[in-house]
């Protein structure tokens, strides 16, 4: 009896003793799995940002053969540690499962020849203990109560997104509001296509051949005549040549090309060729933002919608667009909507139209057919009398739509020939441009035909070719491609005054506060003030060529030169916009 | 020297499946460099035939009429053991822990909610086997056929007991995840109860980290605390509990009367052992019967509560539907509250959907959400108010006895009984007997 009791005990002991270093290695290879956890959580993320930059910064430099290399090796690298921690983690997840078998069965059979037999001591006041324990399990409910209560509370206090847009606790709409429009450069020529900053503190003094007053200048890869449109900190622009489109945000702060979007096309059908005009160029339409999104088109047909990530969100390809001197209106924005002049060819064919595509998706809205020719000139959006009104140009007419459903309002034939400058809406009135012909003014309060009746006056003197009008609300100025810019009165169309600027100009002329920004082809600013006389108040130069309009934002403007972008003024931001 | 003799057969044991999972890396993979070829892609494993399925319920029918036998007629712990273990390696590891009555509940409940949605014969018959043997005969189910409940049993080594008091509180957990799994089956688009499945990763040896790390905590705390899942936890336990009182031929812990020897009051690890009840003190009654009045009272209250609470969480409840999620961060993408896009985004995107048709479905979905964590939060108080009122009633026991909510079926506390062993011995003698014939 003696010595089966001493060999129980040694049965114990070792039995004991394993479940101890079953317990342990259980520990090790935990620990183990936990390191490897937490490596693979910190490290990972760390060196696929650093791929991620690096694929970034090898877009900006293709041809650096060092960075190509340094991409490979460190892909190679991310991938070797991925597997050799998966295997690693089955290895020692095997371990663990080993050591844990263990343990539980050394543990069993240690409880097994530990268990003594029952022995149950005196109980003095059973129905007390009972008593008692009933007490404390109501409690411990009660308590079950509070913490469920408390989790309810923790959780109300997370954040939930409510659908409604504008008037929730998130404050978020998908398309950003007409007050941050106002105070951004959202497409070509800002906000309405009106040419007009809502700030004043404008620069007024740089130099490109010395540096003075430029902020930054970055040199720019792909070519493309349209112009910069800037949203907070980011400005973006397209580039195109006849094998690549692609859209280009930079930082407005440093300069630094933040990322680049391709947009693909479809390929040529067999034997036809893909040339335009190099005044027009494979890049000519300008971007557009509703704040959310940035749009692009290009004379491929090809339209892109891109979050501000760089992402690309949807394309599609409208059909290659039939225009002479190559496709070249300049996106607008309502809304969520993306609003596209596609007239093309004589506007006989049935392919000339009018799209709304929805910004997120990329589908069409509404479609209106229009039976117009090509027509270069870019629709606006304009506030009248508190009601949005789509404008667009095209031989013969000017019409105007509701931008949420296509429905139209009214039109005036009053225009014709090959159309480029744009429309404005400024003091109450159109401006429509036929060029070297006539200025046209209608009043757009009328419905259907408005010909006979809505036409407040017409100008003939100083008609600009490509560049379209600025207005301040009282004085409209025309400025050709020659140089010879023409001062109106908005009101009743009387000419105020006429200047020879004895220089060449493709960019739109544009209103700062109370001065007048009219950039050279060489890429001379003249800066006039905005009057009844032609004042001027300086001449900047940069020293390259300049086709696009300039982008005033805040203290700044964005020069798109032919090789380089500019940012010009000081570091200073945060002026109140005017609203007025 | 017999010491270190034991402690190295042991210690061999330890090493034997390590040494196995070591022997895969003997021969290093192959380097990127290397020319490696790809093997062609596996084809998708084709579907499970039916007639499997078939065999599944039937196998469940045949586990749980065995162990209806052993536990109730054979009161053999060995032989209900064994038949745990065969249902571990069988519905555990070899059918990968799924089907399982568990889940099945969403299954149930999805059929009761969607009239597009057709129950598998084999969910449907796994929910209602289990249930109705819990009617005759108690928790059966839990003691020998659950997997969930069996690999917990395993690992008990140590078993501690835990507190009466903390039992009852930490029981709420369970009727608030039957609750939720019910909820969210019904109307939020999700098997939380399968996605929350914390052994399954351990079935199938492959699965989230999250739910691994859980399904392992839950192990590490078994091997103290008895079954934490099925006490604390499981959902198909609350029905089953509740079913369990209403059985007729049960366990008990003793083959003829109780002798009140005491023997078998810390028998079980589950802590399903009621002791004899006595006589309250003088006075106590009074106390109690208000405090039963002031509970009958609260309860409306808790249900009006608790059905309040549940209403004001129902855009959080309605996060947990794939939908609403994908509704919250598109909206987010598209007012610029974010930056970037996620596959569930991107997805969207390419369905050509309008947004505007996403909100309004995730809008919908949240107000069914109203409906239904109202119903959650009021159920929730109705249970808690329940315990309340069920704490505060006298019960009269005169005998040790297996409480038929709490009792699992194991079998474990037969061998404290002074009369089981009495029986076994009679057994014993009755078999020797024939044999000495």
């Amino acid at each position: 009896m003696k010595a089966e009791t001493a060999n129980m005990n040694l049965w114990h002991q070792a039995a004991r003793t394993t479940t101890l270093v079953g317990a342990v290695f259980s520990g090790i290879f935990t620990g183990l799995l936990v390191w490897n956890l937490v490596g693979s959580a910190l490290i990972g993320p760390t060196r696929e940002n650093d791929l991620a930059a690096l694929k970034v910064q090898v877009q900006k430099e293709p041809g650096n053969q060092e960075l190509l290399v340094q991409i490979r090796q460190l892909d190679l690298q991310i991938r070797r540690d991925r597997i050799w921690r998966w295997d690693f983690a089955r290895e020692a997840a095997s371990m663990l499962l080993g050591s844990a078998v263990v343990l539980v069965v050394a543990g069993t059979f240690a409880g097994g020849l530990a268990k003594k037999p029952p022995r149950p001591q005196p109980v003095a006041e059973r129905g007390e203990l009972q008593m008692r324990e009933a007490r404390q399990a109501r409690w411990s409910v009660v308590g079950g109560i509070a913490v469920l209560a408390v989790g309810m509370g923790l959780l109300t206090l997370t954040r939930w997104v409510s659908f409604v847009q504008g008037g929730n606790g998130d404050g978020g709409t998908p398309y950003a509001s007409l007050e941050a429009r106002q105070a951004q450069w959202p497409r070509f020529r800002g906000l309405a296509g009106a040419g007009v900053s809502t700030h004043a503190n404008t620069p007024t003094s740089w130099n490109g051949k010395t540096g003075a007053g430029i902020l930054w200048k970055t040199p720019v890869a792909v070519p493309g005549h349209n112009s910069p449109v800037v949203w907070e900190d980011r400005i973006f622009f397209s580039g195109a040549d006849p094998n690549l489109r692609q859209v280009l945000c930079f930082d407005g702060k440093s300069g630094q090309l933040l990322w680049t979007g391709d947009v693909p096309t479809g390929p040529l059908p067999a034997g036809e060729e893909f040339e335009l005009m190099e005044d027009t160029g494979y890049a000519a339409p300008t971007v557009a933002t509703d704040g959310r999104r940035v749009y692009a088109i290009f004379p491929t047909g090809d339209v892109a919608g891109f979050d501000f990530t760089g992402k690309r969100l949807w394309h599609k390809n409208l059909g290659r667009p039939d225009s002479s001197y190559g496709y070249a209106s300049s996106l607008e924005t309502y809304q969520n909507l993306v609003l596209i002049d596609y007239d093309q060819s004589d506007g006989k064919d049935g392919k000339s139209r009018f799209l709304a595509l929805d910004g997120t998706s990329g589908k069409v809205a509404w479609e209106a057919k229009r039976a117009l020719p090509s027509t270069w000139t870019t629709p606006i959006v304009a506030d009248v009398a508190g009601k949005p009104q789509l404008i667009t140009v095209a031989d013969p007419n000017v019409v105007a739509y509701d931008p949420a459903n296509g429905k139209e309002l009214w039109r005036a034939e009053c225009v014709g020939g090959d159309l480029a400058p744009s429309p404005i809406y400024a003091g109450g009135l159109v401006l429509a441009i036929q060029p070297y012909s006539q200025m046209v003014a209608i009043k757009p309060t009328g419905q259907g035909d408005v010909t006979k009746t809505h036409i407040a006056w017409k100008a003939e003197d100083g008609i600009p070719d490509i560049c379209s009008p600025v207005s301040n609300g009282t004085y409209v100025y025309l400025l050709d491609s020659e140089g010879l810019l023409t001062c109106y009165q908005v009101a009743d169309g009387k000419k105020v005054y006429e200047h020879e600027l004895k220089d060449q100009f493709r960019a739109s002329p544009s209103i700062a506060g109370d001065k007048l920004y009219l950039l050279s082809l060489k890429g001379v600013m003249h800066i006039a003030q905005v009057g009844p006389e032609y004042k001027e108040l300086g001449r900047c130069e940069l020293g390259e060529d300049c086709f696009a309009s300039p982008a005033f934002v805040d203290g700044r403007i964005y020069i798109r030169g032919a090789k380089n972008l500019y940012c010009i003024g000081g570091t200073s931001v945060g002026s109140t916009p005017d609203t007025k | 020297m017999t010491r270190i003799a034991c402690t190295a057969m042991f210690t061999l044991a330890l090493a034997v499946p390590c040494l196995g999972a070591g022997s895969e890396m003997r021969f290093p993979p192959p380097e990127f460099e290397s020319g490696y070829q790809f093997p062609e892609t596996a084809r998708p494993p084709t579907a499970r035939p039916v007639v499997h399925e078939y065999i599944d319920v039937a196998l469940l029918a045949v586990v749980l009429l065995l162990a209806s036998y052993l536990i109730l007629q054979r009161r053999s712990r060995r032989a209900i053991f064994a038949l745990m273990i065969a249902a571990l390696l069988y519905f555990g590891f070899w059918r990968d822990g799924c089907i399982c009555p568990i889940g099945a509940i969403q299954n149930v409940t999805l059929t009761a909610f969607d009239s597009t949605y057709a129950i598998p014969l084999a969910a449907a018959a796994f929910f209602v086997i289990p249930l109705a043997f819990t009617l005759f005969h108690g928790r059966i189910f839990c003691g020998a056929a659950c997997p969930l409940g069996a690999i917990q049993d395993v690992v008990l080594i140590h078993p501690l007991r835990v507190p009466h008091w903390l039992e009852s509180g930490l029981r709420l957990l369970a009727y608030t995840y039957l609750g939720a799994g019910v909820l969210f089956a019904a109307i939020g688009g999700t098997f939380l109860i399968c996605r929350y499945d914390p052994f399954v990763g351990f079935f199938r040896m492959t699965g989230n980290w999250n739910i691994l790390i859980l399904g392992a905590s839950l192990l590490a705390i078994g091997l103290f605390v008895g079954r934490p899942y099925c006490r604390f936890l499981c959902p198909y336990g609350v029905i089953l509990r509740n079913l369990s009182r209403l059985s007729k031929r049960r366990v008990t812990i003793t083959p003829t009367e109780c002798i009140t020897c005491r023997l078998c009051e810390d028998a079980c690890p589950f802590g399903a052992i009621r002791t004899p009840t006595e006589d309250w003190p003088e006075g106590e009654y009074q106390i109690a019967k208000r405090r039963l009045a002031f509970f009958l009272v609260l309860l409306p209250i808790l249900i009006a509560a608790g059905g309040w609470g549940g209403y004001a969480l129902k855009e959080r409840l309605a996060r947990m539907h794939p939908r609403v999620r994908t509704a919250e961060r598109v909206f987010l993408e598209e007012t610029g509250q974010v930056t970037g896009t996620t596959n569930a985004s991107d997805a969207f995107r390419t369905t050509g959907q309008a947004s505007a048709m996403l909100y309004q479905d995730a809008t919908a979905i949240r107000s069914r959400f109203a409906l239904g964590g109202a119903l959650l939060g009021g159920f929730v108080g109705l249970v808690a108010g329940g315990k309340l009122i069920a704490l505060s009633v006298r019960r009269r026991r005169a005998e040790y006895e297996a409480d038929p909510a709490d009792c699992l079926a194991c079998g474990r506390c037969y061998q404290y009984c002074p009369k089981e062993q009495e029986r076994r011995k009679q057994r014993r003698d009755a078999r020797s007997g024939r044999g000495n014939r």
